[in-house]
């Protein structure tokens, strides 16, 4: 039996790829790990609830958010531009790390994780959060809800979630222009 | 003369008025002035089975679902219940003597559940089903008395009904109940047997079902029984024996999704959840199958087999609508439709997925439904809503798509339906 197939075309990390020829009915997830190579993204739940396996979706030029991995068919994602826990930190041409991102080197200098397993999706869901306040920043006295409000859907099962908060939460604040009352 | 006949009739119509009037006000009146703020708090001491019938009868008439709001004090009251006229607050039914029924007599409670009339003379508004409860011998609404009266006392005070003028005048209610006030409401199924019998009861009176299946005239009133209607967002479906047969639903598939919340046929969401965790759980076998008997009749229709999808519903089921599905609605619930047993509920036989009225259907594509927990410890995932992913156009192709294959429905949804739901 053959599985009927898809063209899909997406950019991923800024690169192009495609279009190859999926199965039918694949997850997102799967064509990451099995088709592509790009094996950072985590699968956890595979349900859509524990959001260890999102990646941005760069909307349009302005607006990125989140999706799981998990239960978005490949299909999804044709024409689309995404980036992955792959393309965070800032690489050179070969691909050889320049520099982790401000939120990448917050998790690591607040100990925020223990297993890791989480971390591709928390990384993601707190850079979508600080493009959002790059374009809407919010006074400083919200900032607490705000990250609460933004991460609250990632699942961790080690560390509870408190140095994942405090770090963005910090980052947030140290960084001119995510919010928006006089200092 | 033909003048002279329509003067003739309109004095008559006057004088029938204002006696009508008249005797309105003097029943006011009498309401009003028989009627008590203050006077001895009540102590109430009842048989331990009475008081035991009356936990049971409590929770079978769903005191808790309008009179316990969410996170509240057990009966303390304050959930809002907004409606056409304005908003209303379910009072504190708890024994409290200044905020709750603390004074309030056997008579009293008796007389708000068969007659709508408060202990101090005035009007309940018919958001308080005593439309339904006017079915309900003494003998149970002295149960329940008792067992509220012996539930602890809560000092909330109750929040003031916030209705529009002119709904904000109590007397209205007396014209309201001369014309909609019935001693009982009408028989959903054909039936005669000992749970027939127990199941109207159920069903009409104790559970009132009515109130939120039944659609409501211009005035408020309940109209065809159990017809369905769209009291909220989320509409309550058609309950009688075609309309639930038409969806799949047998007496084994009421009795799951009554007891535990969900069946084949799928699970309970929105208002229908609470429902089933402070209520419907909470009735004995004997009565579920008493509810499922009435609702379906002493002689079941066959539940309707999902009819073969012909070309043209298929041509309708378009190709668009399926790569949603495909995209993301198969990840959770599966290419072939059967969903994850006690995860996701599955499309195949889905009830929502199978009701002419696309409303449902739309509104959990575009809202989602949270993380239900049910009876022994069963749960389903929360569904992420959709409507940031999906266009007016794709959400109709993708209900279409549902309806056409799962629901054995016509694909006839237009995005302008969508729109409007949005």
């Amino acid at each position: 039996m053959t599985l009927p197939t898809r063209p899909l075309t997406v950019t991923i990390n800024g690169r192009r790829y495609g279009p190859i020829d999926v199965a039918e009915g694949l997850m997102m997830i799967d064509v990451l790990h099995e088709v592509l190579g790009l094996t950072g993204s985590r699968l956890g739940c595979g349900i859509g609830i524990c959001h260890a396996c999102v990646v941005i979706w760069d909307r349009d030029e302005r607006t990125s958010e989140e999706v799981q991995t998990c239960i978005t068919g490949a299909g999804f994602f044709d024409g689309k531009r995404i980036r992955t826990i792959e393309g965070i930190a800032r690489r050179d041409d070969k691909g050889n790390l320049l520099a982790l991102s401000p939120v990448q080197q917050a998790f690591l200098d607040q100990f925020s994780f223990q297993c890791g397993y989480c971390t591709p999706g928390f990384v993601n869901a707190a850079t979508v959060l600080i493009e959002r306040l790059e374009r809407a920043p919010v006074p400083s006295a919200q900032v607490e809800a705000t990250v609460a409000a933004a991460l609250e859907k990632h699942i961790c099962r080690c560390t509870g979630y408190v140095r994942y908060y405090q770090a963005v939460r910090d980052l947030i604040l140290a960084t001119p222009g995510l919010t928006r009352d006089a200092a | 003369m033909i003048v002279r006949r329509t003067g003739l009739r309109i004095v008559i119509i006057t004088a029938v008025v204002l006696i009508a009037g008249v005797a309105a006000t003097a029943f006011a009146m009498r309401n009003l002035w028989s009627g008590k703020t203050d006077g001895p708090v009540q102590v109430v001491s009842a048989p331990a089975d009475v008081v035991a019938r009356g936990k049971y009868l409590t929770e079978a008439a769903d005191c808790a679902g309008c009179h316990t709001a969410p996170g509240g004090a057990p009966f303390a009251g304050g959930l809002a219940m907004p409606s056409g006229f304005g908003t209303i607050y379910a009072t504190n039914i708890t024994p409290d003597p200044d905020d709750g029924i603390g004074r309030w007599s056997a008579e009293d409670f008796w007389r708000a559940l068969h007659d709508g009339i408060r202990r101090d003379g005035q009007q309940l508004y018919p958001a308080m089903p005593y439309t339904s409860y006017r079915g309900m011998p003494r003998a149970d609404a002295d149960a329940i008395y008792a067992y509220l009266m012996r539930r602890p006392a809560m000092k909330v005070a109750n929040r003031t009904t916030e209705l529009n003028f002119p709904f904000n005048i109590r007397l209205g209610m007396l014209g309201w109940n001369t014309l909609f006030l019935h001693d009982s409401l009408p028989a959903v199924s054909a039936g005669s047997s000992p749970a027939w019998q127990r199941g109207r009861y159920l069903v009409n009176v104790l559970g009132h079902c009515g109130e939120c299946h039944t659609p409501r005239g211009i005035a408020g009133e309940m109209t065809s029984s159990l017809t369905g209607f769209a009291l909220g967002r989320v509409a309550a479906p058609d309950i009688t024996p075609g309309g639930l047969a038409s969806r799949g639903w047998t007496g084994a598939g009421l009795r799951a999704y009554l007891g535990r919340g969900f069946a084949r046929q799928g699970s309970a969401f929105g208002d229908m959840h609470p429902v089933i965790m402070l209520s419907t759980r909470n009735l004995t076998a004997e009565d579920l199958d008493a509810v499922a008997i009435y609702l379906l009749g002493d002689n079941p229709p066959p539940p309707a087999p999902l009819l073969a999808t012909d070309a043209t519903d298929s041509a309708a089921a378009s190709e668009a609508g399926r790569m949603s599905y495909v995209a993301l609605c198969a990840g959770c619930h599966g290419l072939d439709g059967n969903g994850v047993p006690n995860t996701v509920v599955a499309m195949r036989n889905n009830s929502t997925l199978r009701l002419a009225d696309p409303r449902n259907l739309i509104v959990v594509m575009l809202d989602g439904i949270r993380a239900e927990n049910f009876p022994h410890h069963a749960s389903m995932q929360a569904m992420p809503g959709f409507s940031d992913k999906l266009s007016d156009a794709e959400a109709a192709a993708l209900a279409n798509y549902l309806r056409v294959i799962w629901g054995g429905q016509k694909g006839d949804v237009a995005a302008s339906v969508v729109r409007t739901l949005r």
